[in-house]
């Protein structure tokens, strides 16, 4: 477990590596079972939930990572990060137009080589780039107010927000805009008997599981990460023994907006259409997985994501898709009122 | 993006287009003696612009995918007024560009904002009357203001039975007794269950999945095609609430394809997720049932940017939509010669209504001018508000000869059903069911 804004608690000492996974699997288990067998539903249709749930949730952990890798580190609720993944969903999407164009290829592909080329692309293509912006937004709008009071950078991300949103409103249109759905989704499904379940909704979540990984090795394992973890503890202290503090931030910056670039490329293969206000929902359940995780844990924030995918999933599966914005909240309260910090957070006293 | 003009559309989709039941006098084209009203066309002077100029105010979305569903009425409106020679009751009649209101915020109709666009169009004295909205969510925002101010209002596209009747619409109403809102497309009291017939008697299908997108608009045509499908038998194996911000429809779809519905009925329109819906229900293996909507989901063909049909693509093979009007009428050729000539492109959608409320407005005007017109710009307004209400007025109207209840809504209880046409990309006009008047 990689706690980025505090230090590891002597509870977590004590959990050994293969706690969560066992957990989580528990869980998903528990919840088919759920599913299945308290409230009845079909084997074939909890499964396909299950499935729908874990893209879903993989796509907010996603975006989860970058609000609570930027608050671990600067404490900052990062309000323009919806918006960024909204960015980063438009540029896969007119890089898949692009290509797809200019090579004569046609939605869906099913030349698994080709597929997996143009989805490497998309992502090479996408998550510096998205990267890059928020590194961008980063240097010009929230480094001059790194010593401000803390409200200035936080209605400044909201202006972020704002400023994303109506340059895509402008360069994209206000409506739908199709995404090149270009993984067949219809075709491809894993068959278990009469159930069949889309191949991209598990290649969405392996993806999303190898990225995390990839980010939870790098924030352990590497120097610049360890530098990453000690501006999170203490930026004086930190910038004393030698860390670069303006490099070691806009880093994080950068992973975070990777991740939403990833994010981005994945929700327009999964959803098949972006717009300008994409952000805005995304965003708040995203920054919502990452509280409920506990805000500045890398894996509560991956926790969260899920939870809240399959939280929404479970209220549509028995037709009461009104209601999952009620119940994912009530569960966020629920959660905040034992565990005040969050599932992984650790409660810290106010700095000095 | 968001101003290509739209594209040039198949016979197929030209839709609420009526007939020009016009008199000699004003034939389509305008000719100077041409007075507002169709057969109101001879009395007083036409032409005489003698008491000076006053505009009709026109309230519309005018971003996104709605831009493409208000365009149409616009030029109708603009049209009429031209054929009626810009004047109406001694009065030159104008439809500024400064006097065209847009309720769109981020690409989609708001109320808050056609509250505060009624709010500065009630403020402006020489405006008397105003055409718009195209929802009926806009709709209940801004009854309240235009009726305080006892501003004639004509819908040529709200469809919402709440907004004229029973105590809904009292309650919206500072003044219920002084009605100043009326429309001239009839209501979801009669779009939902006309679906509803449609699937059950034309299409066969004994079940259905309702999702309806929470809206006043969305919600109200699903209920009533909910009451009505059970009415006739049918069974509605679940009815989903799905808000325009959802995330996720493909968990809802898999758990509506879990229920085997033999078709499916959307609720709402294709900027709180018509299109979006259909393509989770193909994806879920819906796509070889029907999938029906009302008109929010009528809005071009595939050509025509940010439309059901184009964001829908192939998907939209069993794919139908019904419109709160006339599809089918003798004489519309005309209309659409007229209209076609003036803006060089096919009338679509409600082109007509916007064209037959604007008649309305200056067949109002016509005769409260005839009436003395008032003293003051807010006496005219408040005769024209008299005038236009009259239930005992029969117009003789592009869209036929129609009068109003009391409480604002058209004699004419007309859908008209569209099947989409793969070979012209577009809706196809299949049938229209009269309910005939109440």
């Amino acid at each position: 477990m990689t706690a980025i804004a505090t230090p590891a608690s002597p509870a977590s000492r004590r959990r050994p590596a293969w706690f969560l996974p066992v957990v989580s699997l528990g869980g998903v288990a528990a919840y088919y079972l759920l599913l299945r067998f308290v409230f009845g539903i079909g084997e074939g249709t909890a499964l396909q939930q299950v499935a729908n749930a874990l893209s879903t949730g993989a796509i907010y952990a996603l975006v989860a990572l970058g609000y609570t890798m930027v608050y671990g580190i600067i404490e900052l609720i990062n309000f323009a990060h919806g918006d960024v993944f909204m960015v980063g969903a438009f540029v896969s999407l007119f890089f898949l137009v692009q290509v797809l164009g200019n090579t004569g290829l046609t939605a869906p592909i099913t030349n698994l080589p080709v597929l997996l080329l143009l989805i490497g692309a998309a992502l090479l293509v996408t998550m510096p780039l998205i990267g890059l912006l928020n590194v961008g937004i980063e240097r010009f709008f929230y480094r001059p107010l790194r010593n401000a009071p803390r409200l200035a950078p936080l209605i400044t991300a909201i202006g972020v927000s704002f400023i994303l949103q109506n340059i895509a409103l402008v360069i994209a249109g206000s409506g739908d805009e199709s995404s090149p759905q270009i993984f067949p989704i219809r075709d491809w499904r894993l068959s278990i008997g009469e159930i069949t379940i889309p191949y991209l909704s598990l290649f969405v979540f392996a993806l999303a599981m190898v990225l995390m990984v990839l980010l939870q090795t790098f924030v352990g394992r590497t120097r610049l990460g360890r530098a990453m973890r000690s501006t999170a503890q203490d930026r004086e202290a930190a910038a004393l023994m030698g860390v670069d503090l303006n490099q070691t931030i806009a880093l994080t910056f950068l992973l975070g907006g990777a991740l939403a670039g990833a994010a981005g490329v994945v929700w327009g293969l999964t959803y098949g259409y972006v717009r300008s206000d994409l952000g805005f929902n995304a965003g708040l359940k995203a920054f919502t997985s990452a509280v409920l995780g506990g805000i500045g844990n890398i894996t509560g924030a991956v926790l969260g994501g899920f939870i809240i995918g399959f939280v929404e999933v479970f209220a549509t599966t028995l037709g009461q898709t009104r209601w999952s914005q009620f119940v994912v909240f009530v569960v966020l309260a629920l959660v905040l009122v034992f565990r005040p910090a969050g599932i992984l957070g650790q409660q810290v006293g106010e700095r000095a | 993006m968001r101003f290509r003009k739209l594209g040039a559309l198949a016979v197929g989709g030209a839709l609420v287009v009526g007939a020009c039941t016009q008199t000699p006098a004003a034939s389509p084209g305008g000719s100077a003696s041409a007075s507002a009203g169709g057969s109101a066309a001879g009395s007083g002077a036409a032409g005489d612009t003698s008491k000076g100029t006053v505009k009709i105010a026109v309230e519309l979305p005018l971003e996104g995918s709605e831009l493409a569903a208000s365009q149409p009425i616009i030029n109708g409106i603009r049209l009429a007024v031209k054929e009626a020679g810009g004047a109406a009751g001694g009065y030159a009649v104008e439809v500024p560009e400064s006097a065209v209101y847009d309720d769109a915020v981020n690409g989609a109709h708001d109320p808050q904002q056609g509250a505060t666009n009624m709010q500065t169009i009630v403020q402006d004295p020489s405006i008397v009357a105003v055409i718009g909205p195209l929802n009926s969510s806009v709709a209940s925002a801004q009854i309240p203001i235009s009726n305080e101010a006892g501003l004639l209002q004509c819908s040529p596209a709200n469809t919402n039975p709440d907004l004229t009747k029973g105590d809904p619409a009292k309650e919206l109403r500072p003044n219920p007794d002084k009605n100043n809102y009326i429309r001239v497309v009839t209501t979801d009291d009669v779009q939902g269950p006309a679906a509803a017939q449609y699937i059950i008697d034309n299409l066969g299908k004994k079940s259905v999945f309702i999702i309806d997108d929470t809206e006043t608009f969305g919600k109200g045509v699903a209920d009533a095609f909910e009451a009505e499908f059970k009415e006739r038998g049918g069974t509605v194996v679940g009815h989903e609430g799905v808000p325009k911000t959802t995330t996720d429809y493909q968990s809802i779809l898999t758990a509506a394809a879990a229920l085997k519905p033999e078709s499916i009925y959307f609720g709402g329109v294709t900027a709180t997720g018509g299109a979006r819906i259909l393509k989770a229900a193909v994806a879920a293996g819906l796509g070889d049932i029907p999938y029906v909507g009302p008109d929010g989901i009528n809005d071009g063909s595939a050509e025509t940017p940010d439309s059901f049909l184009n964001l829908a693509g192939d998907d939209a093979k069993n794919s139908y939509s019904t419109l709160a009007g006339i599809g089918d009428f003798p004489a519309k050729d005309e209309f659409d010669a007229a209209y076609e000539a003036e803006y060089g492109e096919q009338a679509t959608g409600y082109a007509a209504t916007g064209y037959a409320c604007a008649q309305v407005v200056l067949d109002a005007l016509r005769r409260a001018g005839e009436g003395g017109g008032g003293s003051d710009m807010a006496a005219l307004r408040e005769a024209v508000r008299a005038a236009g209400t009259d239930s005992s007025v029969s117009y003789d109207t592009i869209l036929g000869e129609i009068t109003f209840t009391p409480e604002g809504d058209t004699s004419q209880r007309i859908i008209s059903i569209y099947a989409y046409d793969p070979e012209a990309k577009d809706w196809a006009f299949k049938e229209q069911v009269d309910f005939g008047a109440e």
